[in-house]
C-alpha cells in the first residue's frame, strides 16, 4: 500500500492507494497513525478512493485510532471511499461512526 | 483430506480452481488473495462478486494464520477454490490448529463491541458468502458463493 501524507490548514490528509488489509498495509498505516498523534496531529482526513478493500483488520485499525483521536479533541474523517469500502464498513455497523465527504477539500474545511 | 466439501449441490461436478500452500505468514495472504482475484477475473466473475470472494477469502486466512496457527510461519495453511458447473465458487481454508467454536463468537454490531480492533472477521465471512461451514474439528472452513 502507498500512503502519502500532506497538511493542510493543520489537517493531515492521508491518501492511501492499494488494499487496507492485515500485513504490511495495516502496519504501514499504524505507524503512520501513531507518528500523527505523537506530534499532536489530531485532525485527519482519511483519503480512501484508491482503497478498493478493507479488511477486519484496517477496521479495527480506523476505529481503534477513531477512539483514540476522539478522546484528545480530535477526528478522523473519510474522503471519497471506495462503493465496496462503504458496503464493509455498513456491513459491519461502524460506517456511522465516521464523518464521510466527497472530497479532501470540504472534509478538511469541515474542521473549521 | 477427504475431496468432499459441505455445501452446494454439486460435489461431484467440481473443477478445481486453485490449491495453494501457505506459510502461516500475515504477509503470505496477499499474494493468495490476489491469485484468487485473478483467477476468477478470468472467469469472467463480476468484480463486485470478486471483492467479496477476496475479502472473506483474506478474513479467512487471516483466521487461520493468527488463531489456527498462532503466526507460526513453520505451519501452513491450505486454501482451495473450485467452481460448479452453474458459476457457483467455493473455497475452503484449512488450518492445522485445534479448530474453534463459531457460535461463541460475539456481535461486533453490538454497541460495546464498535470501537473494538478485532472480532469481525467471521461475520463477515458469513455476511459476505451465500454458504459458510466449518468442517472437521473447527478447522476448516468452506465458504459458498453462488
Amino acid at each position: 500500500m502507498d500512503i502519502n501524507v500532506r497538511k493542510r490548514s493543520q489537517v493531515q490528509v492521508v491518501q492511501l492507494r492499494g488494499h487496507l488489509r492485515m500485513g504490511p498495509a495495516v502496519d504501514s498505516l499504524r505507524q503512520t497513525l501513531e507518528e500523527a498523534m505523537g506530534n499532536g496531529d489530531t485532525r485527519i482526513v482519511m483519503n480512501l478512493s484508491e482503497v478498493p478493500m478493507i479488511d477486519s483488520s484496517g477496521i479495527g485499525l480506523l476505529v481503534r485510532f477513531l477512539a483514540l483521536i476522539k478522546q484528545r479533541g480530535g477526528n478522523i474523517k473519510l474522503a471519497q471511499p471506495s462503493k465496496f469500502a462503504v458496503q464493509t464498513l455498513r456491513l459491519v455497523g461502524v460506517l456511522n461512526l465516521f464523518e464521510i465527504f466527497d472530497n479532501d477539500d470540504s472534509a478538511v474545511e469541515s474542521f473549521a | 483430506m477427504p475431496n468432499e466439501i459441505s455445501g452446494g449441490s454439486e460435489n461431484s461436478e467440481l473443477s478445481e480452481l486453485l490449491d495453494r500452500s501457505m506459510p502461516a505468514n500475515s504477509e503470505a495472504i496477499a499474494a493468495v488473495v490476489d491469485s484468487i482475484s485473478e483467477t476468477l477475473g478470468k472467469l469472467d466473475v463480476p468484480e463486485q462478486k470478486r471483492l467479496e470472494i477476496a475479502l472473506a477469502v483474506q478474513e479467512a486466512l487471516a483466521n487461520a494464520v493468527v488463531h489456527g496457527c498462532g503466526n507460526d510461519p513453520s505451519k501452513y495453511v491450505r486454501c482451495r477454490v473450485k467452481s460448479a458447473p452453474n458459476g457457483r465458487i467455493v473455497i475452503v481454508v484449512t488450518d492445522p490448529g485445534p479448530g474453534f467454536k463459531a457460535d461463541g463468537l460475539s456481535d461486533p454490531k453490538k454497541s460495546e463491541n464498535l470501537y473494538s480492533d478485532h472480532g469481525r472477521g467471521v461475520y463477515l465471512i458469513r455476511q459476505l458468502m451465500d454458504e459458510v461451514h466449518f468442517e472437521r474439528r473447527g478447522n476448516e472452513i468452506s465458504m459458498w458463493k453462488y
